[in-house]
């Protein structure tokens, strides 16, 4: 069997990944939740470090270590107005970002088909799941023609501070015109040929490796619970340090 | 399998159809090429074909009727019609919906639900056949060429009667091509009915069976093959076809380092030969002060070397081709030069050194895709905006071409007040390579600059790439399009896997 078909290489099984997504923003973002953000940081880097991400795992952490800072200790030290609302954004942005740290593992990990069949599985609307998975595609595509359309701006000398500060609006024009074109352009041949392969068709899909839960998944969950109850641990033990 | 019974089609807010009565068969087991100038309606056709015209294109009107493997397109659902027909775009990568060769091949398999044994044992045929770099490679490290392979394989994994190739070999280098024939060849003798819309048709001359000229939306002439290959050149220029060009002998440029491929009969590293032919500046080397000068640069990309280069020398005024199999590091070579991508090494301009964000200053390029490079509201206004950043920086003397005399001289004038982004593929490739040369920069990179381009086109193009270089800048044109390169290039540097 050649090493592409190999199912041993394909990890988590994306229903795990959009449960983890959705089970810790729930956490995270509800009244209470500050208590699992020092959790979910962990859980976004430790994901990072398994797929060899270190840049990412890295930047998420400095990233919770500078908002903390901004969130508890800033206006703790320097009572005021001003350090107020900053500890206020702070707080929130928090929590954005511990999931936006697992959720950027998911998107990374999870090819559109993978999600399309996972969404499938669970019987969720063929419009739903085509469009999850076109949209899990798209993403890719506009960050790759904004980039290049930033290069070619850069090369006309149409970049830059001084350009932005003085005509703004033309500025945004010029960049937001062509990205958007390229973009459009690049998804149309996307949905014409994927279209034409069966996406959207009203046949019942089958996948080349159906689903199945496998010992990734389990060694998940039980990392998920044992960081999930070490938070609520920490809260009630640590009360007057612990995040909330 | 395919027939076509006075087809026409407009676009919506189109003032004139983009096809009219269009009469066509295709059998099965034959291979047809359309061609064709740029705008004359080939990937249209082939959308007729496909079904995507009507059902991807809401609000247009077709005439006529379209039968392909007996279903009428226009009347049975868009899976049925990609159940029997396969379709391969110009640019692969931007077909890919998944990452990996396996499940790109898998994916119309699996959502035309077919039994996951039998999509195993079909994908696992299919990626035995090709390169073995290629079976667990991610889809997007593969070159242009291997890409092209699995485009074709994901098009045909689900034996479709019906395959058609919208530009196949426009960004392909020579041995890519040789792949790309043998498999048009290999679905040939399955018994597959194959349209090709191409501009390309040397490497078809052995598999068409014939050969179909649009112009303006109708059929222009039409030809069995043998009687297409015995047509004089007078008649394909007429029809502003591609004739036979013998490649481009060209001598090779001052480069050396593990990147250089080595010339024919010589060893590892090219070594300037002086001239070999009656090209353009071939016999006298400039001095290497004159122009772009690279020493020492190295790059990696994922943590791969993709380029390394122990010299290189472009002479200002001169052309200079950099050639190579897909996925040597052209494109690469290209950004560092221009700036846009950071490596070890130094280069030098006029014999000053640049640093990166100096480079970018300094730098022109016409990229793949040129959509990406269009700003202005009109075709004349995009003009004048290359031109207005050409002469804040214009070195004393200098003196920007007249915008009316650029826009005849492309064959843009009737176009002029129209937005950028409404032009056809061939006319903003001719906009954009006039706004490099107009950038009055001392480094103009052109990177695959007359895909889509027919032979009418291609002179203009050479004679602004010529243009740039005679401003005077160091000019690197990045073709396969051997055509073009027997036209515009001076030299050439070849580069290899380092």
């Amino acid at each position: 069997m050649p090493d592409a078909l190999n199912p041993g290489l394909r990890g988590l099984d994306p229903r795990t990944g959009l449960a983890l997504v959705v089970l810790v923003s729930a956490a995270v973002m509800s009244p209470t939740g500050l208590r699992f953000v020092p959790a979910a940081v962990a859980l976004g880097a430790g994901l990072a470090v398994a797929e060899r991400a270190w840049r990412r795992g890295g930047g998420l952490v400095l990233a919770a270590a500078g908002l903390w800072l901004g969130g508890w200790p800033l206006p703790a030290a320097w009572p005021g107005a001003v350090t107020a609302v900053v500890a206020l954004a702070c707080q929130f942005t928090i929590r954005l970002v511990a999931c936006v740290g697992v959720g950027w593992h998911v998107i990374g990990q999870s090819s559109p088909t993978a999600m399309s069949a996972a969404l499938r599985a669970w019987r969720a609307p063929r419009a739903i799941a085509v469009t999850l998975a076109v949209m899990l595609r798209f993403f890719p595509v506009v960050v790759g023609e904004a980039r290049a359309v930033a290069d070619a701006m850069r090369l006309r000398g149409l970049a830059g501070g001084r350009g932005l500060l003085r005509h703004p609006w033309l500025s945004l024009e010029r960049f937001a015109v062509p990205m958007t074109a390229a973009s459009l352009r690049a998804t149309e041949d996307l949905s014409a040929s994927a279209a034409l392969r069966g996406l959207g068709s009203r046949r019942r899909p089958t996948a080349m490796f159906p689903l199945r839960f496998g010992a990734a998944d389990l060694m998940l969950a039980l990392a998920v619970a044992a960081l999930a109850a070490a938070s609520l641990a920490a809260s009630a033990l640590l009360a007057p340090w612990w995040l909330a | 399998m395919i027939r076509l019974e006075a087809v026409g089609w407009t676009f919506p807010h189109a003032d004139a159809p983009a096809l009219r009565g269009i009469d066509l068969t295709v059998a099965a087991g034959e291979l047809v090429v359309i061609c064709g100038a740029s705008g004359s309606g080939k990937s249209t056709l082939l959308r007729t074909m496909n079904g995507l015209i009507p059902h991807f294109s809401e609000g247009g009107v077709l005439t006529g009727s379209v039968t392909v493997g007996g279903l009428a397109t226009a009347e049975v659902e868009l899976d049925q019609l990609g159940l029997v027909t396969g379709t391969v775009l110009q640019h692969p990568r931007r077909q890919f919906f998944t990452d990996t060769v396996a499940q790109e091949i898998a994916f119309a398999m699996e959502n035309f639900g077919l039994a996951p044994a039998d999509i195993r044992a079909r994908v696992g045929q299919l990626v035995a056949e090709l390169p073995s770099t290629a079976g667990s490679a991610a889809l997007r490290w593969l070159s242009g060429g291997l890409q092209q392979q699995v485009a074709i394989a994901a098009a045909t994994a689900h034996r479709p009667r019906v395959v058609l190739f919208d530009e196949p070999s426009s960004n392909l280098a020579s041995d890519a091509v040789g792949r790309l024939s043998a498999a048009l060849a290999s679905l040939k003798a399955q018994g597959l009915a194959v349209v090709v819309a191409e501009h390309r048709l040397r490497y078809l001359s052995g598999l068409a069976d014939r050969v179909i000229v649009l112009r303006d939306g109708t059929v222009e002439a039409e030809w069995p093959a043998a009687e297409f290959q015995a047509l004089p050149d007078a008649v394909l220029a007429e029809h502003g076809l591609r004739g036979e060009v013998r490649p481009a002998v060209l001598p090779p440029a001052e480069a050396s380092g593990p990147s250089v491929a080595p010339e024919a009969g010589a060893g590892r590293s090219a070594r300037p030969s002086g001239g070999q032919s009656g090209q353009p500046g071939a016999g006298h080397l400039p001095k290497a002060g004159a122009g772009l000068e690279l020493e020492g640069v190295r790059c990696r990309l994922g943590g791969r070397l993709v380029l390394d280069l122990d010299r290189a020398v472009f002479p200002a005024g001169q052309v200079t081709a950099v050639r190579g199999p897909n996925g040597v590091g052209k494109s690469t070579l290209a950004r560092i030069v221009t700036g846009l991508q950071k490596a070890e090494g130094t280069v030098r301009l006029g014999g000053r050194p640049l640093t990166r964000r100096a480079r970018q200053r300094s730098s022109a390029i016409v990229m793949q895709d040129p959509q990406r490079q269009l700003f202005a509201d009109s075709v004349r206004a995009e003009i004048e905006l290359a031109a207005s950043a050409s002469s804040s920086k214009a070195r004393p003397g200098a003196r920007p071409p007249a915008t009316a005399a650029v826009l005849d001289a492309l064959d843009l004038a009737d176009l002029a007040e129209r937005h950028p982004l409404s032009l056809s593929g061939g006319q903003t490739q001719r906009l954009v390579v006039a706004a490099a040369r107009l950038s009055g920069r001392g480094i103009v990179v052109f990177d695959e600059p007359s895909s889509g381009v027919d032979r009418r086109h291609l002179r203009s193009i050479s004679n602004q790439i010529r243009a740039a270089a005679a401003s005077p800048a160091a000019v690197l044109l990045i073709s396969h399009d051997e055509d073009l390169l027997a036209q515009a290039a001076d030299r050439h540097l070849t580069l290899q896997t380092p």
